[in-house]
């Protein structure tokens, strides 16, 4: 297994964002994240990201442990040197993108393979353009973040976290930040990184691409896993309530 | 005086108004920065300190600051202060120059969103890659034009070095003016603060240009 989450718990404050959450996501699986607004989907994939320190639980990669709960119910994660270690394993595509503005496209995506994993320049950057090329967007390699649409841009980031080499990619809302017409081409660089068989966990709103794409589909509602599995299943034949209602919605 | 031997007597009157400018930017630009990452230290301490620091030297006049750092060793300790001037007076400017530099690295950095922050993390980046990398370069981009404000103010709060009678420009002006009877002097002191600030504004402006390669 990839990543292993269980029983994440995350609270801000007195609210209680994640009641005990377990997920595991297994080489080459897509995974599709839905629900409402609030459910909690964001803020697991930021636990699971680091961006947020869990309240209990357990993270692992690769069967590593990054973080655990102890016997007084304190959760201990590793040191941070070697927690950067495990930031190698996966790569996070923001709904805002969160390109580096100053550098321009081919920079994106070879500062931190340079500076990070003190990979040569030469091979940064032939990865780099490999990336851009298979994106559709190899005339933009010399282009700045601002020059470029936000289809663009998102496609951007999707091959900064890629040029890494991670095991897995989450992606929080990729389209959400889009005009509609934009969200297709974004959609489609997603879809043909599962046909390769890339391991992905998408937060989304795009049921469609969801049901597409996914191998399970993971709708959480209130902190919790109300119900996850096959997609036809969970989409055609839901079988709480919750998600029953939470789908009528869409179909609207 | 001939206004040819005014001219050449104020010279070096203008050269020593530089000297004070450029050693004040060369030790202020950089000890901002440092005050303005104390100043986010994790030590309640040290940003306590920092803080006091900086609301002393805004709220308090330059002149007297200069002679703080002049007379002070003498009054507190009875050291002597001889040949202690020229040291008094850059230690005064580039503590007070700091502090309002400080206040703008600051602003400009608590100006940067947050995402750009998450980016580098989940990168890999450590914390000073992410600041020298991502963050100050975009950070001094934000804050040139405030930059060039505070500049073209020190070009003119050189004149206050008169204060512990240090022959810069403005002192030298006073005297001759003084001593001949004629307006000339000032005249001569204001067209050259003028231009140095012309030029600054000019290289500044240089400066944002170069960085406008990005949004």
């Amino acid at each position: 297994m990839i990543l292993e989450m269980k029983n994440i718990e995350k609270h801000f404050d007195d609210l209680e964002i994640l009641k005990g959450i377990s997920m595991g996501v297994d080489s080459g699986e897509v995974v599709s994240i839905i629900g409402p607004s609030g459910s909690g989907k964001s803020t697991l994939l930021r636990c699971a990201t680091f961006l947020e320190t869990i309240d209990g639980g357990e993270i692992l990669y690769m069967g590593k442990e990054a973080a655990h709960t102890d016997a007084n119910g304190k959760v201990v994660y590793v040191h941070h040197k070697e927690l950067r270690e495990f930031r190698s394993y996966y790569g996070l595509v923001f709904q805002q993108f969160n390109l580096f503005p100053h550098y321009n496209v081919l920079q994106n995506l070879t500062d931190a393979p340079i500076e990070v994993q003190h990979r040569s320049k030469d091979e940064a950057e032939e990865t780099a353009m490999e990336l851009l090329r298979k994106m559709g967007i190899e005339d933009k390699a010399k282009a700045y973040p601002y020059q470029l649409s936000g289809g663009q841009q998102q496609r951007v980031a999707i091959a900064r976290a890629l040029a890494m080499k991670p095991e897995i990619l989450f992606f929080d809302e990729p389209t959400s930040a889009l005009d509609p017409e934009l969200t297709g081409e974004v959609l489609k660089v997603i879809r043909q990184l599962a046909d390769e068989k890339m391991t992905m966990v998408v937060v989304t709103h795009e049921m469609a691409f969801a049901k597409a794409v996914s191998n399970r589909v993971i709708f959480m509602a209130g902190g919790v896993i109300v119900e996850q599995g096959d997609p036809a299943q969970v989409f055609d034949d839901p079988k709480e309530e919750r998600t029953k209602q939470f789908l009528r919605v869409f179909e609207r | 005086m001939t206004l040819s031997t005014m001219l050449s007597t104020m010279a070096a009157g203008m050269l020593r108004t530089c000297g004070i400018f450029a050693l004040t930017l060369i030790g202020s630009l950089p000890l901002g920065m440092v005050v303005a990452l104390l100043r986010k230290s994790r030590s309640p301490i040290v940003r306590g300190i920092i803080r006091v620091y900086i609301s002393v030297i805004r709220g308090t006049p330059l002149m007297l600051q200069l002679l703080v750092w002049y007379f002070g060793p003498f009054y507190l300790f009875e050291w002597s202060i001889r040949g202690w001037r020229f040291p008094a007076l850059i230690l005064g400017f580039i503590v007070n120059y700091a502090a309002y530099f400080a206040e703008i690295y600051r602003g400009g950095i608590e100006s940067m969103p947050v995402g750009q922050y998450e980016a580098a993390e989940v990168l890999g980046y450590t914390k000073t890659q992410t600041f020298m990398r991502i963050i100050l370069p975009q950070v001094i981009k934000r804050i040139m034009p405030s930059i060039t404000n505070e500049v073209i103010t020190l070009v003119k709060d050189t004149s206050l070095a008169f204060t512990l009678a240090y022959q810069e420009v403005f002192s030298l002006a006073k005297q001759i003016s003084a001593s001949q009877t004629s307006f000339m002097p000032f005249v001569i002191a204001g067209v050259f603060y003028f231009i140095a600030n012309y030029a600054v504004q000019f290289a500044m402006e240089r400066i944002e240009k170069a960085l406008n390669y990005y949004r």
